[in-house]
C-alpha cells in the first residue's frame, strides 16, 4: 500500500516536472532580455551595479526610425518597437514641418539640453554614479546632470522641465523609473519627432552582463500620440583605460 | 515790454537748455566710464569696510580669517563619519559660508547688492590678491566690461566652484562627485591616482585628481581652458594656474575649504583663499534642474547684444 503511494505520487511528480519543462520550452520569450544575473556586478544592498561610463553605438539622435543616410548623418537602423511611431494626425503634420525645417528648429541647435529620452543617445558618453537613494546620470553633452532618486514621490506641478522629474525602483534586478514634469522644448531627435509637455516616460534599464547595459522606455503623450510606444537600445561601457567624461559646452562654441 | 522779457526768457530757456543738454550729455558719457562699483575693494590703509556681522559655525566665527584658524585647530581633532570604504563622508547637500556673498573675494563694504565682507585670503596676511600690475588693471577693466563666464551658463572653473551655488556631493569607491545647483553642472573627482590628462586637453573645470590626505580631501586642478573669474568684481585666475583645494570636516555639519592658487603669469606669489561649507538643514532639499542656458536664450535681446558683448569672456 504504502510503496503502491509512493510508486504514484513518483509517476505524479514526474509528470508533472516534463510538463513543466515542455511548458518553459514553448513559451513565449520574456520581454526583459536574458541578463548574466549571476555575473553582474553588484553594489553593498545586492543590486546591479549601474556605476560607469556608458554610450550609445547608434544614429538615434539624428533619427530614432529607419533612416538612409544623408551628409553629416549616418544611417541607422531604428529604435523604435515596429518602427511606427502613432502620432495623431495635427501631431504628424508638425513633426512633418519640424523635418522639412529640422536645421534651425530642432531646440538642440540652440545648445538647449536634449531633453530625456534623446538625451540618454546622444553620441557622447555619460557616467551613472550610483547609491541606494540616488542615481545620478552626468553627461558629456551640455555638461548637464539627470537626477534619478529612489523611492520617492514627485513633487506636485504643473512643473516644466527639459529633462523631466525622475522617481524610480528597483524591480528585481531592473531599474523602473517613472519621469513627468517636462516642457515642449525638446525633441526626440534631429528628425522634428517631438512630444508635448504631458510626456509620460517609464524607463527600463537592464544589465545585461558587465559592459551592456539595456534601455527601453515606453513613451505616452496623450497631445501628441494615440497611444503609447517604445524604444529600446543597448548601452555599452567605456571599457578605454583611464577613460574620463570630457566637455562639450555646445553654448561657448561660435554658431 | 512783455515781448522783451518773452524774448529773453525765450533766450534764457535756450541756454540753460542747451547748457544742460551738454552737461549732462558729457557728464552721462564719462560718469559709464567712471561707475563707483560699490564693493570695490577699499584703497590700503583704509578703515575695515563697513559690513554686516558675521555668524558662527561650528563654534567658529564665520568671518574667513577667524575661521581658518579656528577651523585648522578643530580639523587636527574631529573625527569624521566615514563611507563604507572608510573615507571621511562629505556626503549631501553643502552651501557655502565665509565667502557670503560672490561680489568680491576681497574685503568690501555692505551695499544694496550684498552683505559686505573681510577678505577671505588668508595668504598674503593682508588679504589682498598679490596680482602683477598688468593683471590687476585687466581686474578692473573686467567689471567695467561685465565680463564673466557666467553670464553663458558655463560651468564655474576651480577654485570658483568650490565657493559657487549648493553642492550635492555623491562618494563611490574611487570617486568623488559634486553636482552643482548652478546651471545643473558638476564635478567628477577620480581618487583613484590616475595621471592628469595630456596638456591638448583643456576643461572648463580643469582637469581634477583628488587624493585623501588623512581627513583631507586634496583635489589639483590642472589643464584649464579659459580665464576662471573668481567673483562678480572680476578676479581671476589664468588657464595655466595650478589650483590645489582641501577640504575637511570640522564638525559633521562644517567643512573647512581653502585653495591655493600658483599663477606665475598672473601673480607675484602663490596665495590661499579660506571658506567653509555648512550641510544645508533641510532634510527634503533637492537639486532641481535650473535650465540656465534656456532662461538666458529666452530673452533675444540679450543673446544678439549681449553675445558680442560677453564674447570677451572667452577671451585668451
Amino acid at each position: 500500500m504504502t510503496s503502491r503511494a509512493a510508486r504514484s505520487s513518483i509517476v505524479i511528480v514526474v509528470v508533472v516536472l516534463l510538463g513543466a519543462a515542455w511548458l518553459s520550452m514553448n513559451r513565449v520569450p520574456a520581454q526583459t532580455p536574458a541578463t548574466a544575473a549571476g555575473s553582474l556586478p553588484r553594489m553593498a544592498d545586492g543590486k546591479p551595479d549601474l556605476s560607469g561610463i556608458w554610450q550609445v553605438l547608434n544614429a538615434a539622435a539624428w533619427n530614432i526610425q529607419d533612416h538612409q543616410a544623408s551628409k553629416g548623418v549616418p544611417a541607422g537602423q531604428g529604435v523604435v518597437e515596429g518602427n511606427e511611431i502613432p502620432y495623431l494626425p495635427m501631431a504628424l503634420a508638425q513633426r512633418n514641418e519640424n523635418f522639412k525645417n529640422r536645421l534651425t528648429a530642432d531646440p538642440e541647435t540652440k545648445c538647449f539640453q536634449p531633453g530625456v529620452p534623446r538625451m540618454m543617445y546622444m553620441p557622447y558618453p555619460f557616467q551613472i554614479i550610483q547609491t541606494p537613494t540616488y542615481i545620478g546620470l552626468l553627461f558629456e553633452y551640455v555638461h548637464t546632470t539627470r537626477h534619478i532618486r529612489m523611492n520617492s514621490e514627485h513633487p506636485e506641478g504643473p512643473i516644466e522641465w527639459a529633462l523631466g522629474d525622475t522617481r524610480a525602483r528597483w524591480e528585481g534586478d531592473t531599474l523602473v523609473t517613472d519621469v513627468i514634469h517636462f516642457n515642449d522644448d525638446t525633441w526626440f531627435d534631429r528628425a522634428g519627432n517631438f512630444h508635448s509637455e504631458q510626456l509620460h516616460l517609464v524607463e527600463r534599464f537592464t544589465m545585461l552582463d558587465r559592459d551592456h547595459l539595456n534601455y527601453e522606455v515606453t513613451v505616452e503623450d496623450p497631445k501628441v500620440f494615440s497611444r503609447p510606444w517604445k524604444m529600446s537600445m543597448p548601452f555599452y561601457r567605456r571599457i578605454e583605460k583611464n577613460i574620463q567624461i570630457l566637455d562639450y559646452e555646445c553654448q561657448s562654441f561660435d554658431s | 515790454m512783455t515781448t522783451l522779457v518773452s524774448r529773453w526768457t525765450l533766450r534764457v530757456s535756450v541756454l540753460v537748455a542747451a547748457i544742460i543738454v551738454l552737461v549732462f550729455s558729457g557728464l552721462s558719457r564719462s560718469a559709464i566710464g567712471q561707475a563707483p562699483v560699490p564693493f570695490r575693494t577699499p584703497p590700503p590703509g583704509s578703515p575695515p569696510a563697513k559690513i554686516r556681522p558675521y555668524g558662527q559655525f561650528a563654534g567658529c566665527s564665520e568671518e574667513p580669517a577667524l575661521f581658518h584658524r579656528c577651523a585648522m585647530e578643530k580639523a587636527k581633532t574631529f573625527v569624521p563619519p566615514r563611507t563604507p570604504d572608510g573615507k571621511p563622508d562629505f556626503q549631501g547637500y553643502w552651501g557655502r559660508i565665509g565667502i557670503r556673498n560672490l561680489e568680491n573675494i576681497e574685503e568690501h563694504p555692505e551695499s544694496l547688492d550684498g552683505s559686505g565682507g573681510r577678505s577671505s585670503i588668508v595668504d598674503p596676511p593682508d588679504g589682498r590678491i598679490p596680482y602683477q600690475p598688468w593683471a590687476a588693471a585687466k581686474r578692473d577693466a573686467h567689471f567695467e566690461k561685465y565680463l564673466d563666464a557666467g553670464q553663458y551658463c558655463l560651468p564655474d572653473g576651480a577654485p570658483r566652484f568650490a565657493w559657487g551655488a549648493t553642492k550635492f556631493v555623491v562618494q563611490t569607491p574611487g570617486y568623488v562627485f559634486m553636482l552643482n545647483d548652478y546651471a545643473d553642472t558638476y564635478r567628477i573627482i577620480p581618487t583613484d591616482g590616475r595621471p592628469h590628462l595630456g596638456p591638448d586637453i583643456r576643461l572648463w573645470q580643469g582637469d581634477l585628481r583628488g587624493r585623501w590626505e588623512g581627513n583631507t580631501l586634496v583635489i589639483d586642478a590642472t589643464n584649464q581652458l579659459a580665464e576662471t573669474t573668481l567673483d562678480h568684481i572680476g578676479n581671476f585666475i589664468s588657464p595655466d594656474a595650478k589650483v590645489v583645494e582641501r577640504a575637511t570636516m570640522i564638525d559633521k555639519d562644517v567643512i573647512y575649504y581653502t585653495a591655493t592658487i600658483e599663477d606665475a603669469k598672473v601673480f607675484t606669489r602663490p596665495w590661499t583663499v579660506a571658506f567653509g561649507w555648512r550641510r544645508n538643514p533641510n532634510p527634503k532639499y533637492e537639486s532641481w534642474e535650473q535650465g540656465c542656458w534656456e532662461g538666458v536664450q529666452s530673452s533675444l535681446k540679450y543673446t544678439d547684444e549681449g553675445r558680442k558683448r560677453s564674447r570677451g569672456a572667452f577671451e585668451k
